[in-house]
């Protein structure tokens, strides 16, 4: 009877020291959740009132980062979707910090696994906001050149512009978080590659004429005398 | 019917006859082709269970050439804005509605005040504008034509009479403005009567023929508030965000075009909308907050012209404007009478007394602070200062409309 009262016990006597071995780790967990949430809360209050100071939210009207979020119907004040990334990103980090402190060999790996992937997430959104912007200049100039050219498709060109920037932007993004790289490479490469062979075939056949008359009174206008100039200028 | 006379330095179309609506309608349908007309609508949700909302979607379901109707609701929760596009169905032009109170455009108001742009507090003037704004965000209109939402006697007839001068590109009219005969079995309209008319040439008897006292009094219902436009005159044009609306905007088109360019058209032979209440003893609302405001807005037209005010001037202003509008009192009782329509001469005496001291009030405002509360900047400022605004507008109204 007592070998098989040992028997039952054993097993949750070992579940208990197990669990009074494992309960500071998971005191240690709650304690940096709680602290790191408060802390990531005061930090968010900190950042909008700082970019609030700064008159961030009025620099991405003018940018068009609000134009650009509102199109994903999203109606809040940049600096307030600001501090709240900052919050959420303090919170995961948090989250893992905590979740390390479990000592649990496989919850260690996720962790090790996830701060290798951070400055992979910091530099694509680098890349993203300069992307963006490179992306609305760029297409802003050739939008001025082109009409100034009394060029009749100058919004389409900007517009092409824009939209061909972007696309070469993402693909970097993607390319950077190693989001099935190789399927991106490719599709980039395709679809670049088969626009400018879609452009030189469309201008080099519909232009021959036009490249062959140009040609010609290029050659012409070399040719021909200068003509003399008969005012004596003074 | 009425006479011919060309009166002032506008011109002035009159109702002669019995025009055709059908070939009125036809030929605005072939001008739309070139010059798209948009109907801009500013209601208020209460006007949509009053007696006059019914009656203008029934009229405007008729009407095949307009290109877009943009709606500005005001006061109406979630729910009601469902209900307004349930009541808009039966109108087969496109029509968008721009929910003031949603959180959306909620959002596009701070976006402005962040900016330094002041677009004033909720009314008609923030609501047509933001609508104008909308229109030049689409770019599928060349002509902006408002009305009020409270006309219960409207007809597509006005609809069609107000866009005609504007639309017609053999015309060359930039902006247009209604008007009408205000009688029912008395005469109404008596801001305009007693208080605008009056006030003008008693400014006119003491500073001159000043060019803009000359254009505003060309004008036979100065305060009608349904006028067509060109989408230009929408784009460089600021207004004024209260009362002071219909006179704000008169001034900017007189800033800004050829008197030749504008015109006025005789756009019903009756008309009727809901009345205010005079409140002569409260001049924060009625009838006597929309006189201070647009004394107020006249003042500040006219000393950004060059005019100079002073206690004197504004002294002889209150003599001769008591004067002038006793004159005019006795002219509309002699009109009156001869067309056997009720004249309660000691009601009209009253208005004249409170007018009278909403102008007092009005020059009290003016100088103490003559700068005022700015106007609504133009869309052309806007578009600078937010590039993006057009785009954040569209998608606004298009996220609202789902």
């Amino acid at each position: 009877m007592t070998e098989f009262l040992n028997l039952m016990l054993e097993p949750l006597q070992e579940v208990f020291l197990k669990f009074k071995s494992f309960l500071p780790n998971l005191l240690a967990m709650l304690v940096i959740l709680l602290v790191g949430i408060l802390l990531a809360k005061i930090l968010r209050i900190i950042v909008v009132k700082l970019l609030i100071a700064v008159k961030f939210d009025s620099w991405s009207d003018r940018m068009g980062f609000t134009t650009l979020i509102r199109k994903g119907d999203v109606w809040t004040k940049p600096s307030a979707i600001l501090g709240a990334i900052v919050f959420w990103l303090l919170a995961i980090v948090t989250l893992m910090v905590g979740l390390s402190a479990l000592k649990v060999a496989a919850i260690d790996q996720v962790v090790g696994h996830f701060f290798g992937y951070m400055p992979r997430v910091f530099s694509a959104s680098i890349i993203l906001v300069v992307g963006y912007i490179l992306a609305g200049f760029v297409s802003r100039a050739v939008l001025i050149t082109a009409a100034n050219s009394g060029f009749h498709y100058a919004k389409l060109l900007a517009e092409t512009v824009r939209v061909l920037l972007a696309v070469m932007t993402l693909a970097m993004v993607m390319e950077q978080l190693k989001i099935a790289p190789n399927i991106v490479i490719a599709a980039f490469s395709i679809i670049f590659g088969g626009i400018v062979v879609a452009l030189s075939i469309a201008f080099g056949v519909g232009g021959i004429g036009v490249a062959k008359r140009m040609i010609e009174r290029e050659a012409t206008e070399t040719t021909a005398e200068e003509p003399k100039d008969e005012i004596e200028h003074i | 019917m009425s006479d011919f006379y060309q009166t002032g330095i506008i011109t002035t179309l009159h109702q002669l006859g019995k025009p055709s609506l059908e070939r009125l309608e036809s030929e605005l349908h072939g001008f739309s082709r070139t010059r798209p007309v948009a109907l801009v609508l500013p209601a208020l949700y209460s006007e949509f269970e009053g007696p006059a909302m019914p009656g203008i979607v029934r009229e405007l379901s008729k009407v095949k050439y307009l290109k877009e109707i943009v709606l500005t609701l005001d006061q109406a929760s979630e729910q009601q804005l469902e209900m307004v596009r349930e009541f808009m169905a039966p109108i087969a032009t496109e029509v968008n509605i721009i929910h003031n109170n949603g959180k959306r455009i909620g959002e596009i108001y701070e976006t402005l005040g962040r900016n330094g742009l002041d677009v004033g507090p909720p009314g008609k003037g923030r609501s047509a504008w933001l609508a104008y704004g909308y229109v030049l965000a689409r770019a599928q209109s060349s002509v902006i034509a408002l009305h009020d939402c409270d006309i219960v006697t409207y007809s597509r007839e006005l609809l069609a009479r107000l866009c005609y001068p504007v639309a017609n590109p053999a015309l060359d009219y930039v902006f247009c403005k209604g008007y009408y005969s205000r009688v029912s079995n008395k005469m109404n309209g008596r801001v305009t009567r007693l208080l605008v008319t009056p006030l003008v040439r008693s400014l006119q008897q003491l500073v001159g023929q000043h060019g803009f006292l000359v254009f505003l009094d060309s004008f036979r219902y100065p305060l009608a508030g349904e006028f067509c436009m060109t989408t230009d005159v929408a784009r460089v044009n600021r207004i004024p965000s209260d009362w002071g609306l219909e006179v704000g905007s008169l001034a900017e088109v007189y800033r800004n075009y050829s008197p030749r360019r504008v015109c006025q058209v005789d756009i019903a032979s009756t008309y009727e909308h809901k009345h205010q209440a005079l409140s002569a003893d409260d001049a924060s609302k009625g009838l006597m907050k929309m006189t201070v405001d647009i004394c107020k807005s006249l003042f500040r037209t006219l000393a950004s012209d060059g005019v100079v005010f002073s206690d004197g001037l504004f002294k002889s202003l209150m003599v001769t404007y008591l004067r002038q509008a006793e004159d005019t009192l006795m002219k509309y009782e002699a009109d009156a009478t001869i067309n056997g329509l009720e004249f309660d001469r000691h009601e009209e005496a009253r208005a004249v007394e409170a007018f009278a001291k909403a102008i007092a009030m009005a020059a009290q405002v003016y100088m103490e602070n003559p700068m005022g509360s700015p106007l609504i900047p133009n869309w052309s400022r806007v578009g600078a200062a937010i590039p993006g605004i057009f785009e954040m507008l569209q998608t606004a109204v298009a996220t609202d409309g789902k």
